[in-house]
């Protein structure tokens, strides 16, 4: 009785995978997952319209961010100037819009690269172990003893500001998280039984640790690199706020907010920073969301 | 145990000599006349060239490098930090100025942010899966997302200016030092300070009281029949805890760090006020002093945890 149920059950789940439901449906199902988390999707769309608003910023402001005009100093918002213009008269909203390139550039560029040369080195020091491994770990040692924006600002200072510099400084305090986390994988993951079989196979080292290790670490990787873009985002705003980061002449939303130190412009021209640090908020929140969605939906222990 | 602790306090030397010998070396690679990072600089520069051999040979500025790190090194473990380049006032001296400010700021941050984020995360993780814990981990994210500074910002605008009750920066006034002085002056930074690290405290205490509470042992509690609270208080809760004290131990060093940008937005007159200051004006002595001690701070940090774990858990010391 019950085998025949089961039979039937099997029929019918043979039936719809000949009838090709089933693969497209299982074709990604970190995707759907991660479709599922509504936090995630809200996420990814306030993503999406930041990015594009910033991508497309001639398209949907005509205003030049860089244009001084002193005749029309600190205006409030009004249906020309949506942000209103700062103190040399120039469009708050081409600022932010144009500033939010830079910045995004900054905090996905440091976040990407740092990641990429973490996890090179980390999976393999971590797959070959022995001297290689402990001078790496030693090293990441050192950056990681630093508290983060203590270890930026002293680089600040002795290599000086610049975009280049700013983002090379991300990625030199930035790497070792990305490393500790790929190296803590590979320890692992060496282990495995497919791992040993490809060894008796014969292939050198980096292609088993880079092509067929690595693909299995993607989820953590994925996640570690929207948290640090989001830190590398808030860590420019802050750099910038204080006037050391990007040069000043280069408008990113930390340089937009760094008029807000004066009490004057804090008082009373509210749109010179507040919508910008909304949006910096906004978009900053919009990438948490997306890594802790990605984190649910890659996570192997988590089914669905 | 001993073995252990003398094993731990073995991987402490080195680092903190490699990173002295790094920031020795940028030192020196800045520009900058070595002997003016030793002395004062008023002092020095009313001195011939020949005066200022003299004065080389006798602090063996004229000696190898690794003989000059040495030198630079027994000095600062007798507390000759040297002078900052900006008025020549002695290192130390800003350091015993600033720091019951820095340390002001963080304890009360940190207290607030542990009680407040061990309360938050418990009742979110006893209430899972209610509006409430998912509000509550939308707040946390939000917390997590906002520039500390730019909350700053807004706080300020509110309560100082707006409202009036608070005032806009600084510590005292000379001469009002009574709690009832301090305690408006204090409010905002620490606060703003707080909320930011509540939220990271609200999440891990969470996660850790779940795991707690996944346990055989609340299991074992319940089917004592055990009332609900006394399963949840004194077993779970209590277990959860150990985890989340660390990581507030971790924190305590890194506060040194973290309160860098809102010391700056209200004016706080702490250490990270100072190293502002000294990057801006590429007060390299300074900079590079405030590095090495923020590194001591955490490396110290970590040691006196895992002793302090390892007295907990004798898994770790095992290992």
């Amino acid at each position: 009785m019950v085998s025949r149920s089961l039979n039937k059950k099997f029929d019918k789940i043979l039936a719809r995978e000949e009838a090709g439901n089933l693969t497209s449906k299982t074709g990604n199902r970190s995707l759907r997952k991660m479709m599922n988390n509504r936090l995630a999707v809200v996420g990814l769309i306030l993503f999406s319209i930041i990015l594009f608003t910033a991508v497309f910023a001639p398209l949907i402001t005509s205003a030049d961010p860089m244009k001084i005009n002193l005749r029309n100093m600190s205006q409030p918002p009004s249906w020309e100037h949506w942000f209103g213009t700062d103190k040399t008269g120039r469009d708050v909203l081409a600022r932010v819009l144009y500033g939010g390139r830079v910045s995004i550039l900054v905090g996905l560029g440091s976040g990407i690269i740092s990641a990429i040369i973490g996890v090179l080195i980390g999976a393999y020091t971590g797959y070959k172990g022995g001297w290689l491994d402990v001078i790496a770990l030693r090293v990441s040692e050192l950056f990681m003893s630093f508290p983060q924006i203590i270890l930026v600002l002293l680089l600040v200072s002795i290599i000086g500001q610049s975009l280049i510099n700013l983002m090379i400084i991300f990625v030199l305090t930035g790497w070792g998280g990305m490393y500790r986390m790929a190296r803590a994988r590979m320890l692992s993951l060496r282990e495995e039984e497919y791992v040993q079989a490809l060894q008796s196979f014969g292939l050198s080292t980096p292609v088993i640790c880079y092509k067929h290790i690595l693909p299995n670490a993607l989820g953590p990787i994925m996640v570690n690199i929207t948290l640090s873009t989001a830190a590398f985002i808030l860590a420019e705003a802050g750099l910038s706020f204080l006037g050391l980061g990007v040069p000043a002449h280069i408008p990113t939303w930390g340089n937009i907010l760094n008029v807000a130190q004066e009490i004057r412009v804090l008082q009373n021209y509210w749109w010179m920073w507040l919508p910008v640090g909304a949006i910096i908020s906004l978009f900053v929140l919009s990438v948490n969301f997306i890594g802790d969605g990605l984190r649910d939906a890659t996570d192997p222990s988590q089914q669905g | 145990m001993l073995i252990y602790i003398i094993r731990r306090v073995l991987i402490f030397i080195p680092m903190l000599l490699v990173i002295s010998f790094l920031v020795y070396g940028a030192l020196e690679l800045t520009p900058g006349d070595a002997v003016s990072a030793l002395i004062n600089p008023e002092v020095s520069g009313r001195l011939t060239e020949a005066q200022f051999n003299e004065l080389r040979e006798a602090y063996g500025l004229n000696k190898s490098f690794l003989a000059r790190y040495g030198i630079w090194l027994a000095n600062v473990f007798q507390g000759n930090f040297g002078h900052s380049l900006a008025g020549g006032v002695p290192i130390s001296t800003i350091f015993l100025d600033r720091l019951p400010a820095t340390l002001e700021l963080s304890v009360v941050a940190l207290l607030f942010s542990t009680i407040m984020g061990c309360i938050l995360g418990t009742f979110s993780a006893l209430k899972r899966g209610s509006i409430a814990d998912s509000s509550l981990t939308v707040v946390g994210m939000l917390g997590v997302s906002i520039p500390e500074f730019f909350f700053g910002l807004v706080a300020l605008l509110i309560f100082a200016l707006n409202l009036g009750w608070l005032p806009v920066g600084g510590r005292l006034l000379p001469g009002y030092d009574s709690i009832w002085d301090r305690a408006p002056h204090i409010i905002m930074p620490a606060m703003v300070l707080s909320l930011m690290m509540t939220a990271g405290v609200m999440r891990y205490a969470r996660s850790s009281m779940l795991d707690a509470l996944s346990k055989e042992f609340i299991k074992t509690a319940r089917s004592k029949g055990l009332p609900e609270w006394r399963i949840n208080l004194m077993h779970g809760f209590r277990v959860a805890l150990t985890p989340v004290v660390v990581l507030i131990g971790f924190r305590l060093p890194l506060l040194i760090g973290g309160s860098v940008i809102i010391e700056q937005v209200f004016q706080w007159p702490g250490i990270g006020n100072a190293f502002i200051a000294a990057v801006r004006g590429s007060d390299y002595p300074l900079v590079m002093m405030i590095a090495l001690f923020s590194v001591f701070s955490v490396l110290l940090a970590s040691l006196v945890i895992d002793v302090l774990t390892a007295l907990i858990d004798p898994r770790v010391r095992l290992n």
